[in-house]
């Protein structure tokens, strides 16, 4: 850890030719890219709507007259499904993490910079959502408030922010008694300035990294609660579809194995790129 | 301890937060009771809410719900007409021991993977326990499970895909215990896969860390042996931050029991509380939400505690 | 890099291995439909036949005639049940598992319908009477009645010596007792409604006095409907929907008693040596393991741990066990339930309320694709609300089979043009969702723009449907034998309560309350056709409900499974006579 506030500077060039580096973290940029790709751009290509009975239910991949991936329970394309699911999960996960980021920054920003009573009682308020159970609580919020997307995302924000408020506390206890914080108040710069302009882009590698696991953690929170049958059935999600086959998967393999895949996919290049900011910021930790 | 009065209020705040919440419920649950006798008229409707109490203000049922638990009793199931205590009891030792389980093949197979790692870093095994190790934590923990019922229901079928026993079982206590046991396997490895990948890359990182340390070049300087030198020293010190992550995240565990224990059909608290969210069942609800705050505060004084013991040196507070 | 190779090595392989496993799945698919082939050729009739070999149509949906009656239904699959009757007589002892993912609260059907309570509530109570396949009362509790010539008192003489699981003896006492309770409490108001008061001149005698004729009341004596409950043990004042004793230390009447319950786990039943029929039961124990779904279940019949199971849903669960040399499979059984899927119109909804709209939807939904593609041939097209296993079916109502320009046409006359008709589907969370997602796709062909209302649990979706908060509405609805217990609750302009599976579409008509009215309290057979017949076609004219399919109750069993539980009420009745072969 330096010790020298100016070296502290938002992360340099120094750090992403690092990530560029590391084989792995690039691998995960590609994997994220193609998701996108897959997502966004896909259905142009691939017209098939997901929600269009196309043939007989339960069709594997291969049996004739059968879409790719083959058919779920209602004769819906597998494969449809997985590049249009994409869009509700990434979307739900997306706004549950700007949710979570802002929830999370706010109150880690306020406890570490103020301190004292400030601190505590933010801290005890996050100890309380930390003590919850996540995935529980969740569900119970859906399922109190209709499985709309928005509710889905607020859901899933309301448990997942305390980790990211205690990186944030960290990081603010560890600023602000730097020396370039103490010059900055001492020209008289508002306290919310000080927040905003001058610790917290310094503030940001290990927020960073925390932002793309969450993503990640919040792709996975959507894909459980779809899967426990608290998605929106009108929006095609992977966890939904995995959820809604889950009565014949033993029979029909493809209807769970493609959207979870989608998942795994997902997933693992938020985590192969969060893997890889973590070590372009730190290379100490990095170890061989 | 200041700690543990601060506990309290923690579990007084959740019970607050959560009964709240539930009080907001658009579903009236003499509706899930009516309609699950089949059928109603709004003089049973107003029987059962009479008889559950569902009238009175807010602040009243609150007031009585706190005053209740403090005596130990959690209310009856809208759904089961047993008490809330008995039916969480029922299914608490399941939960536990699948967490329990969970939780020891992540550490030992975390710990055991990341110490390898850490000393053959070339080695393909551990080319092979890095990948498994992303893979764990990317995959969704339901679509794991699945894929193994998968396996070993159509593949190879050397374990049970589901339920804590077998339901004809007639032997004595040890066999019924290794019973349990073969039906632990799958969903204890689909709970801990998660972490055995977490647990393996944060012990390779302390591992690594206390090899080059002044400490162990010390040991090694003295003339002790390689081995004495890893499994003695370092590894105590890459246990320390697995042993306490573990702690700390029983939370997330419970979390990924609720979803192991719906796959596999595994009689826990989480199937409980699934289920209760579903017949709006607010008691039993209530009840397991409070249980699993309060296990997860335990887990995290006893993890304190357990660091304490581990590592005086460490001061814990503020 | 190495990292990386090795990810993609073992994706790969992965793959490979999830292809091979799937082949293997695909076959079962593709030859479940020969094996159903396979099982009608040789007795059905060439109607069933027809049902299965149709292709399917690529977009247009052709109608089939797929009417199957009763018989066909014991055909399919009773090729097995005849292999698998043994010679050698009953022989006692055994335990037999059933497999079911219904969950019972407790265990007192006096105060609670549904298949949950009745399956171990069948064996742990008993009823004055059984019913044969006919739908014929046949002596159990009572060993003989007789219904008075005015229809307006119901005599029954009990078993002499018969005794509760604690000891105590069954009297007419208990008979009144729970008579009372059922008409007081349960859910099923018109079950026993007519009934003034129970005389009991002697312990072995009840006598129920009706206020009016009530043909309904021999079959709702049935297991499920009317166990006698011990009044010594319940009559203590506290209200019987929350009594304690309704689960813990539930004592009864019936073939089996209550070893243990786990909550929506597992259920173990023990023989009660001092049942009223001697030598009964053969079986010594009865574990009902409940699993949150059929996939268990199936498992379980395959590898042959389960005994029997008549919760199997959803189709594919049926047609992999059908494939299966191992597990005989049969749709006999459970008719008395009549489970009806239908589609049901909030008539007070602007669009709704135009009966062209609702027949232009009926024109546009094609319940033979329901029938025989979504549910794979597991399923029926259902044409009324009562169903044909029942003496009162009336096959000759308007079936508004699918004709995409008969509905738009409908439509147009309506005044309403392409797109104007924005419509929110509910249904029953969960098994239901398939149904509404079809029907979504037919109100599109015909210019109907619909979506999905996605309730998160049952109860959201019954306030709903019964605080008229929606539109329309998949539901489905059972006969439960005697379309006064069953089929009146819908129809009846007076049963508009605001309370889910009651009068939830706000009908009203007039003529068809007098003709249910009539029909309930009607003893002759014929005559009692007649009226329900005509009901039938004015509900087909004014389509407050589309019907679509009836689901039979399939059911999967091991072949040692002697004398299965096929009857009428099917598992909802004592398993006194079911045996294992060894």
């Amino acid at each position: 850890m330096t010790a020298d506030g100016a070296a502290l500077a938002a992360p340099g060039r120094e750090a992403w030719r690092m990530f560029f580096r590391n084989k792995a973290a690039v691998a995960g940029l590609f994997l994220l890219i193609g998701v996108i790709v897959m997502t966004y751009i896909g259905p142009f290509f691939y017209t098939e709507d997901p929600s269009d009975i196309v043939a007989r239910p339960l069709k594997g991949p291969g049996a004739e007259d059968v879409p790719l991936l083959g058919t779920d329970y209602l004769g819906r394309d597998v494969l449809a499904g997985v590049i249009n699911g994409g869009s509700t999960s990434l979307r739900v996960a997306a706004v549950a993490a700007l949710l979570i980021v802002f929830i999370g920054l706010t109150v880690g920003s306020l406890s570490g910079f103020y301190g004292g009573r400030i601190d505590s009682a933010l801290m005890r308020f996050t100890e309380l959502f930390q003590v919850l159970p996540a995935l529980l609580f969740s569900l119970v919020v859906v399922a109190l408030f209709e499985p709309r997307p928005l509710t889905i995302s607020i859901a899933i924000g309301v448990v997942l922010w305390p980790q990211l408020a205690r990186i944030t506390r960290a990081e603010f206890l560890r600023l602000k008694n730097q020396e370039f914080v103490k010059a900055a108040k001492a020209i008289g710069a508002s306290d919310l300035r000080i927040i905003l302009r001058v610790i917290l882009p310094n503030a940001l590698p290990p927020i960073i990294v925390a932002t793309t696991l969450v993503m990640g953690s919040a792709i996975l929170f959507e894909a459980a609660l779809a899967f426990l049958g608290l998605g929106d059935a009108n929006n095609v999600s992977w966890g939904l579809s995995i959820g809604l086959n889950r009565a014949n998967f033993l029979t029909s393999w493809w209807t769970v194995t493609f959207p979870g895949l989608a998942i795994f996919v997902t997933v693992l290049s938020f985590s192969l790129i969060g893997d890889g900011l973590q070590d372009a910021f730190n290379p100490k930790l990095r170890g061989r | 301890m200041a700690r543990i009065a601060q506990s309290l209020g923690l579990i007084l705040a959740v019970i607050v937060l959560n009964f709240s919440l539930i009080q907001l419920t658009p579903g009236d649950p003499a509706v899930v009771i009516a309609g699950e006798s089949g059928a109603g008229d709004p003089a049973l409707l107003a029987e059962i809410r009479a008889d559950y109490g569902l009238d009175e203000p807010f602040v009243n049922q609150l007031g009585s719900y706190v005053g209740r638990v403090v005596q130990g009793d959690l209310g009856e199931s809208f759904f089961f007409n047993r008490s809330v205590v008995s039916l969480i009891l029922d299914r608490l030792w399941p939960t536990i021991l699948l967490v329990g389980a969970a939780l020891l093949m992540a550490i030992v197979f975390g710990v055991l993977v990341g110490v390898f790692t850490a000393r053959r870093p070339e080695n393909p095994v551990s080319h092979f326990a890095t990948v498994m190790a992303l893979v764990g934590f990317s995959m969704p923990v339901f679509w794991t499970g699945l894929l193994l019922i998968i396996l070993f229901a159509s593949v190879v079928q050397w374990l049970p895909i589901g339920g804590m026993r077998d339901v004809q079982f007639d032997g004595g206590l040890i066999a019924s215990w290794v019973d349990v046991a073969r039906h632990l396997v799958l969903p204890a490895f689909t709970l801990g896969f998660l972490y055995i990948a977490q647990y393996s890359r944060l012990s390779r990182a302390s591992m690594l860390e206390v090899l080059q340390s002044d400490f162990v070049r010390t040991a090694r300087a003295k003339g002790l042996t390689e081995r004495v030198v890893v499994y003695k020293h370092a590894l105590r010190n890459a246990v320390i931050p697995v042993v306490t992550v573990a702690g700390l995240q029983f939370g997330s565990l419970l979390s990924g029991a609720l979803v192991v224990e719906t796959v596999f059909n595994w009689p826990g608290l989480g199937r409980l509380a699934y289920d209760s969210v579903l017949r709006r069942d607010a008691p039993v609800l209530l009840g397991v939400l409070l249980i699993s705050a309060v296990l997860v505060v335990v887990a995290n004084l006893l993890t304190d505690i357990v660091y304490r013991l581990i590592d005086p040196r460490i001061r814990v507070g503020g | 890099m190495k990292s990386l190779r090795f990810f993609l090595v073992v994706f790969a392989a992965l793959s490979l291995f999830a292809t091979a496993c799937g082949s293997s799945a695909d076959e079962i698919t593709d030859s479940a439909t020969d094996a159903v082939d396979a099982v009608t050729t040789d007795d059905a009739e060439p109607e069933a036949e027809e049902v299965v070999e149709e292709e399917v149509p690529d977009e247009e949906q052709q109608a089939v005639d797929t009417s199957l009656d009763e018989e066909t239904l014991e055909e399919l699959g009773s090729d097995d049940a005849e292999d698998a009757a043994v010679d050698t007589g009953p022989v006692s002892g055994g335990t037999l598992v059933i497999g079911s993912t219904q969950i019972p609260r407790h265990f007192n059907g006096t105060v609670q319908s549904g298949y949950a309570t009745a399956v171990p509530g069948t064996q742990l109570n008993a009823s004055p009477l059984l019913f044969d396949e006919n739908f014929e009362p046949q002596p159990y509790l009572a060993e003989s009645w007789e219904v008075a010539d005015d229809g307006l008192s119901v005599t029954l003489n009990l078993v002499e010596g018969a005794v509760f699981h604690d000891g105590e003896p069954i009297t007419s006492a208990d008979v009144e007792f729970s008579v009372i309770t059922a008409r007081d409490n349960h859910p099923f108001k018109t079950m026993f409604a007519p009934v003034t008061d129970v005389a009991t001149p002697d312990d072995q005698t009840a006598i129920i006095n009706l206020s009016q004729p009530h043909p309904a009341i021999l079959l709702a004596m049935s297991p499920g409907l009317l166990p006698i409950i011990p009044k010594h043990i319940f009559d203590d004042g506290q209200d019987m929907k929350t009594h304690p004793r309704n689960i813990e230390d539930f004592v009864g009447s019936g073939p089996f008693k209550l070893v243990e319950y786990t909550e929506g786990s597992l259920i173990r039943l023990e023989k009660f040596d001092d049942f009223f029929i001697p030598e009964r039961p053969y079986l010594d124990e009865i574990i009902i393991e409940i699993t949150p779904d059929a996939n268990p279940i199936v498992l379980g019949l395959e590898n042959g741990t389960t005994h029997v199971s008549a919760t199997l849903q959803p189709a594919a669960n049926i047609l992999r066990l059908q494939e299966n040399e191992d597990v005989v499979v049969t749709a006999q059984g459970h008719e008395a339930i009549g489970p009806v899927n239908w589609v049901e119109f909030n008539l007070a909804d602007p669009a709704l309320s135009d009966v062209r709209v609702r027949q232009a939807i009926g024109y546009a939904i094609d319940r033979e694709f329901l029938a025989d593609v979504i549910d794979q041939g597991i399923s029926f097209p259902a044409s009324t609300g009562i169903v044909d296993a029942s003496p009162f079916y009336n096959a000759d109502a308007e079936r508004y089979d699918v004709d995409i320009d008969k509905a738009k046409a409908l439509l147009a006359e309506a005044g309403y043009a392409d797109g104007e008709i924005e419509l929110a589907i509910d249904f029953i969370p969960g098994g239901q969702q398939p149904y509404a997602e079809y029907i979504v796709q037919a109100l599109e062909e015909i210019g109907i723009d619909a979506e999905l209302n996605v309730s998160a649990d049952f109860p959201s979706w019954a306030a709903r449907v019964s605080g008229g908060e929606h539109q329309l509405t998949v539901n489905q609805v059972w006969n439960w034998g005697d379309p006064v217990i069953g089929v009146h609750r819908t129809y009846l302009s007076d049963n508009r309560v605001g309370v889910i599976w009651t009068n939830n579409t706000g009908y009203e008509n007039a003529e068809v309350d007098a003709l249910l009215d009539k029909a309930g309290q009607e003893f002759d057979v014929a005559a009692r056709k007649a009226l329900y017949a005509d009901f039938q076609d004015i509900v087909a004219d004014e389509v407050p409900i589309y019907f679509l399919t009836q689901p039979p109750y399939w059911q999967g069993y091991q072949p040692e499974v002697q004398n299965p539980p096929l009857g009428i009420w099917g598992h909802m009745a004592p398993m006194h006579e079911v045996w294992l072969a060894q």
